[in-house]
């Protein structure tokens, strides 16, 4: 027997005895004055089945006013922790026309600012443009791809979202997107190829990376997708293409799962989970399928720790590493393998690198930007610099000092009894 | 990451690692790089992708929740390792599918697991504390009264035997053709809904808090506070954290 919640009038009663009559039950409705329950049971006053009562309940609060509010209701929070400000995530660098363009994850926005942009003083700078806004459709965004020629923006939904967005330059508030593209689940990096025009993705979930026409849209689907237990793509994220080499250089975390029961397989045969070691994978730019990457770094002397973004300096053949887990940005040969140490690496206090999400390289004016996702800022070095060296400018989009909070598409809470805190995965 | 429990008669940190097929544990009070204590993954555990954990401190199990997988895996509370799971909810009788989250109630012996389905209902699934196999659930949360279209977190108060559920309610999917194509609308918020344990069907919450000033949008996770009668959830779309003061949600 299951309880109807909540009191009937007498006229909503009558209609609702008239509308079960034909299913078989009966509703009993108590008094006014009475504190029971209605109470829905079969006509031949058995204890009704729940399968059979759960329609009849739906039909029968369908046909009746709510009656008893619910407590709560509109409530005021007593205490709320947010990010006011940008929290910066990926970064590229337009030297044609001056640009600089960094996704803010935490808004779900696109910040436009001039090249020249920053100082060394505490002073916040404004960006030129500010894309960001429901009718944007943008939420958890993530990489982001420059289109000098046409004066476009790519960026991508990281778990949530599922799709890539390109809005044209010059353009400021709550904009609709150019075009949108419908991506698997999980994209976080994308990279453009001017000469064969194509956007490379690269999806967390099911370990992949996704080749598209540069100007697909909607449900356009994929040129080509590498993906499979050899193509050494492990939780992928930065991504990019070598255009003159014709590949494409994956950074991967190191996690790997199978995404359904098929791939896992069945038995003692079953392949599970594993923790593997960070890695920059690289494949031929033409790569399709379960293809074997060309050359592996991983290991202890590469010093890679979550890689994130990832950036190519074609002309001095570099290649340059976001590395979040060491507040770190690591420069490698274009072509290291193995297990090799960075050629130079930027770390230390006087970096003002924090949670280091994007890092792009100015070939043409000799420097290196990088977005801190730990701090609001962003801050540029000499292209060469190395070390514990000081940035030669900073962009702030918060007062120094301001928090970070780094909540990024949270999903759950938990609550630590013995230390009154409060726990959070990202 | 999408889940965490805290275990608070052993003072550990239990998280499932979905990317890697894996539940690592960690210490109570650790911080930075610090490697976990114990860790369940291989062939044996049939961990695929793991969404949620709970925890049972009363009878020492570990509940994980799994949306490719489907399933709910029970395990040895320190369990560690390759571990085979002692009991297994999975099967078309259960009508579970996208799994976003498990809760126990030790007194009651019920497990309450939230579910996303295109197939079958979204909602809360209540199953018996021990259910192993292909089982049908005692109790079904879902339906147009509920509220419900997208769920994430459920929290459990075994003591008054209520259920409160974090409906999310967010749309992914972007309409091309529509007016407004951007699935961002935040006309249309989720909420904090509270039911008791035993309910069934498709009934509104008997507790809620949404609207304008809760500054909710898409809540996606949910847990309480008994002492101070304390709601926190964490918003996915505002990266917020915010607590709700309840006493009217909590027993005196």
């Amino acid at each position: 027997m299951r309880h109807f919640n909540g009191r009937s009038s007498n006229l909503a009663g009558i209609a609702a005895a008239v509308l079960l009559s034909a299913t078989g039950f009966k509703l009993t409705i108590p008094p006014e004055s009475s504190n029971a329950t209605s109470i829905l049971q079969p006509d031949n006053g058995e204890e009704g089945d729940i399968c059979l009562v759960m329609p009849v309940l739906a039909s029968l609060q369908a046909a009746l006013p709510p009656i008893e509010s619910p407590a709560g209701g509109d409530v005021v929070p007593v205490r709320s922790v947010e990010d006011p400000y940008p929290s910066l995530h990926s970064i590229a660098v337009d030297t044609e026309h001056d640009q600089v363009v960094m996704t803010d994850s935490n808004r779900g926005g696109i910040l436009f600012y001039d090249r020249t942009s920053g100082n060394k003083s505490s002073l916040t700078t404004d960006p030129s443009w500010r894309i960001r806004g429901p009718a944007t459709g943008m939420m958890f965004v993530a990489g982001v791809a420059l289109d000098p020629t046409r004066r476009e923006v790519f960026t991508v939904d990281n778990d949530i979202g599922d799709r890539m967005m390109v809005f044209p330059y010059d353009v400021d508030g709550n904009v609709r997107p150019k075009r949108v593209l419908s991506v698997p689940h999980g994209a976080w990096g994308i990279a453009l190829n001017q000469q064969r025009d194509e956007i490379a993705i690269s999806i967390e979930h099911p370990n992949s990376i996704v080749v598209y026409g540069r100007a697909a849209t909607r449900l356009d689907a994929p040129k080509r997708v590498i993906h499979g237990p050899h193509a050494g793509l492990e939780d992928p994220h930065g991504i990019v293409f070598d255009v003159p080499a014709n590949e494409i250089l994956v950074a991967n975390h190191g996690n790997w799962a199978p995404l359904d029961r098929e791939e896992a397989g069945e038995g003692e045969n079953s392949i599970p989970g594993r923790f593997d070691s960070p890695s920059i994978t690289s494949y031929p730019g033409l790569a399709e399928g379960d293809v074997r990457p060309m050359r592996t770094l991983q290991g202890t002397q590469t010093q890679l720790n979550w890689p994130m973004g990832m950036s190519l300096d074609s002309i001095h053949d570099e290649i340059a590493v976001a590395n979040y887990g060491d507040n770190s940005i690591l420069i490698f040969h274009r072509t290291d393998n193995g297990n090799v140490a960075p050629v130079r690496l930027l770390r230390g206090n006087r970096t003002g690198i924090l949670g280091p999400m994007g890092v792009a390289f100015d070939t043409k004016n000799d420097e290196l930007w990088v977005a801190n996702y730990r701090d609001h800022s962003a801050v540029v070095f000499s292209r060469t610099a190395s070390g514990n060296a000081s940035p030669k400018r900073t962009i702030r989009d918060a007062p120094p000092g301001s928090p970070a909070v780094g909540f990024g598409n949270p999903g759950a809470i938990a609550y630590d009894t013995k230390r009154e805190e409060l726990l959070v995965p990202n | 990451m999408h889940g965490i429990v805290y275990d608070q008669v052993n003072d550990e940190i239990i998280v499932p690692i979905h990317l890697a097929g894996a539940v690592v544990v960690f210490r109570g009070d650790a911080h930075g790089e610090e490697a976990p204590i114990r860790k369940i993954q291989g062939p044996r555990t049939r961990i695929l992708r793991p969404e949620t954990v709970a925890v049972d401190d009363v009878h020492n199990e570990i509940f994980v929740g799994e949306d490719g997988g489907k399933d709910v895996l029970v395990f040895p509370r320190d369990a560690d390792g390759d571990v085979a799971p002692l009991r297994t909810i999975r099967g078309p009788k259960t009508q579970l599918d996208e799994i976003r989250s498990v809760a126990v109630d030790p007194i009651r012996n019920l497990v309450v697991v939230s579910s996303r389905s295109a197939r079958w209902p979204t909602g809360v699934f209540i199953f018996n504390r021990t259910d192993d196999g292909d089982v049908v659930p005692r109790a079904v949360i879902a339906g147009p009264h509920t509220g419900i279209s997208r769920i994430r977190q459920v929290a459990v108060d075994p003591q008054q035997g209520k259920i409160f559920v974090a409906a999310k309610n967010n749309r992914d999917s972007y309409q091309f053709d529509s007016a407004a194509p951007s699935p961002w609308n935040p006309d249309q918020p989720g909420f904090i809904g509270v039911w008791d344990i035993m309910d069934s069907g498709d009934i509104p919450p008997k507790g809620l808090i949404k609207g304008p000033a809760s500054g909710l949008v898409w809540p996606a996770g949910v847990a309480l506070n008994f002492k101070d009668r304390e709601i926190y959830t964490i918003d996915s779309v505002r990266n917020g954290m915010f607590t709700y003061f309840m006493p009217e949600l909590f027993r005196k």
